[in-house]
Order: structure tokens, then sequence, then C-alpha cells
């Protein structure tokens, strides 16, 4: 070994420590299949969960924000909780962002609601009447746009999807002919940095 | 085509161009992980789990951004991570075996003594020192990519290059004595 007192000494350690670790071709093959099976990513979309859960983490924690009347849903939803209520879900009840149901463009959604219901059965609506297509995304299907399409209820005119969700915090969106939309009365999963168009729909376990 | 134009053509829909940026990262992610992490087998998983991550939110790069820190940031947050995880097993020596395997000539008693004191050396070394000497001495990434990457200021990162350089200028020292 080099003199460690000579400059030489670093140089000959970096050298070392720069050989290459071969990348394993089966390593490789499993993580290229892994990312044709995940969501594509697309302009604009901001879905981001470069940070999530790592200690001493860089940056960007993710906010949930929530509005007074979500604040007081999720305050209901502890004090149900503590009552002894089991699987209780909650959405926010909607505001009108377009008070003119028939006047706006599909991206003006007039209204939406993650419903409170009983089990782990959580139906999704959303009125956006001009919209040719809506689709669900979140982190229960892998953000997937092409595999939770929502239909629109005859009776009511929303689009609508009911879907059973595990217990636990679930992040989503919605897709409306191709723009990522939050549901505009739930509450946000949002980004400082970034203003993520994200939502959350919270899943009680179950009292044991 | 360079790794701006690639992430643009896997946001336009062409999946195939993030094979490329695979291809051209993942030895130095890989080995980045392997010297932090001090085994294949959580080097490995960080690694593909940095790259799992990196697609899903490969509309948040921006193309002011060197795609190799961006990906490093996500990198270093995630052998972080493992690192805590593997706290509990404390299996530090690296084991490489593919890396001797590969090699062209066989590597001699003398060369896998030296990689095993220098491996010893460096999982020695605090975490955070670990990070830093590996970035700027391995990875050779600039101190304001190394600030990018880790979150820390580049007087903090400088401190922990330095005190890492004398430490393992110590740890070596010691280690060539004991051999002779």
């Amino acid at each position: 070994m080099s003199e460690p007192d000579n400059p030489r000494w670093l140089d000959g350690v970096s050298d070392e420590l720069r050989r290459d670790v071969p990348v394993r071709s089966a390593w490789r093959a499993r993580l290229l299949d892994d990312v044709e099976r995940t969501r594509r990513p697309s302009v604009g979309d901001d879905f981001d969960d470069r940070f999530d859960d790592a200690p001493g983490m860089v940056t960007r924690r993710r906010r949930i924000v929530l509005s007074p009347v979500t604040g007081l849903a999720a305050a209901a939803l502890f004090a149900a909780l503590g009552a002894g209520v089991m699987y209780e879900v909650i959405g926010a009840r909607s505001i009108a962002r377009n008070a003119s149901r028939d006047g706006g463009s599909s991206r003006d959604v007039a209204l939406a609601t993650a419903s409170t219901s009983a089990g782990e059965t959580v139906r999704f609506e959303l009125a956006a009447p001009r919209a040719s297509r809506v689709m669900l995304v979140g982190s229960f299907n892998e953000w997937n746009p092409a595999a939770t399409p929502l239909v629109r209820d005859a009776a009511s005119g929303k689009w609508v999807v009911s879907l059973r969700l595990s217990p636990g915090r679930h992040v989503y969106a919605f897709v409306v002919d191709g723009d990522v939309t939050a549901d505009p009365s739930a509450p946000r999963a949002a980004d400082d940095d970034f203003g993520s168009a994200n939502s959350v729909v919270l899943v009680s376990a179950p009292r044991t | 085509m360079t790794d701006a134009m690639l992430v643009r053509r896997v946001l336009e829909g062409e999946t195939a161009a993030f094979t490329i940026l695979v291809d051209r990262h993942a030895a130095a992610c890989t080995r980045f992980a392997t010297r932090m992490l001090g085994n294949r087998e959580d080097a490995e998983d960080a690694t593909q789990d940095s790259f799992l991550r990196a697609y899903r939110s490969l509309a948040r790069y921006e193309e002011r951004q060197v795609f190799r820190t961006w990906l490093f940031q996500i990198l270093v947050n995630r052998c972080r991570t493992a690192a805590g995880r593997r706290q509990r097993h404390q299996r530090m020596f690296l084991v490489d075996d593919s890396a001797v395997a590969s090699a062209s000539v066989r590597p001699s008693a003398d060369t896998n003594d030296l990689r095993a004191e220098l491996q010893r050396a460096i999982d020695a070394l605090d975490p955070e020192q670990r990070e830093a000497f590996l970035l700027k001495h391995v990875e050779q990434l600039s101190y304001d990519e190394m600030a990018a990457a880790t979150g820390v200021g580049v007087s903090a990162l400088k401190m922990r290059v330095k005190r890492a350089c004398d430490r393992m200028q110590w740890m070596l020292r010691e280690m060539s004595d004991v051999g002779t």
C-alpha cells in the first residue's frame, strides 16, 4: 500500500473504490419488467414519491392541507373511531367549484365526493358534465390511468366508481379527458414545492 | 442523446428511452449503493427502488438539473432508508463474488486483502462521512451537486469529506502497520 501521507494514497483508494460493481443481467431484467408494469409518467404529471419514508430525507415531505370543512370531517372521523365505529371512511362533502353544471368545460369540475360509507368500499363521484372519459388513479392502482374507469350514472349524471380499499391512507386523483384533477372537495395531499393535484381518502383499520 | 432528451421521450410515451437511462446510470448507482451499504443485495434493492421512484416521478425532473444528480438525490435517500433498516442485521462486509468472478485477471491474495481493508475502512466511517466521501472521491460529484443530492450545505460536506479522509488515512495506516 502506498504511503498514506502521500496524496497518491487517496488516488489509490478512490481508484479501487471506483472499480465497477457489475450490474447483474437478472437484476436489470427485473427492473425493466417492473418499469413496464408501472404507471407510465407523462408531461404535466405531478405524481411524486421520490422521498417517501426516507429518514433524514433530503427534502420535500408531503403535507396534507385541510380546509376547515375537511378538518371538521377529519375530527369527526377520530371521534367516530373513539366511539367504536369500524371501517369508517372519510371523504369530503363537495363544494361547488362551478355553480353552473352545464356551462363549464369538462375541466370545470362542479362537484366531487369521495363519499363516506360503511366497510371498505369507497364510492368516488365526480360531476364533470362535459367530460367524455374519467378515470381514477391512485396509490391503490399503481397510478395506472387505464385501471379504474368511472361510469356516468344515469340518474345523477355524475361519474361514479366504487372501490374496495384497504385500511390506510390512499392518495388519488381523477383523470378527466387526460387531465389530472384533484378531487375538489376532498383533502389534498399537497406538496409545498410543486403543488400536487392529489387528494386523500383515509380508511380506518378495524378495531380489535 | 442527452439524459434530458431521453427523459422527454419517456414522458412522451417512449418507455424504451428509460432503458437507456438505466443502462447509463445503473453501474454508478449500484456501485455507490454497494459501497454505501456493504452488500450487493441491499444495494440492488435500493438501486431498483430508486429507478422505479425516479420513473414514476419523472415529470418532476427539470432539464436544468443534471439527471445523474437528480437520480442520486433519490438513491441517497433510499440508501439512508436501507442503512437504517440494515442496522438490525449488522451485515457490513462486502460480498462481491460476481465482481471477482468477472475480473479478467484473478486478483491476488494481496489485492483481495487490500479490498477487504478498504471496505472495512469505508464501513467503519460514520454513515454521513461515508456518504460524503463516496460522492466526492468515488462518484466525483462537485460539492454543489453533492449539496443537491444530500440536502446538506457545502461547508458541512467539505468538513465531512475532510474528516472521512483523515479517518481513512488513519485506519489504513493502522491496518498497514498491523500487517507488517
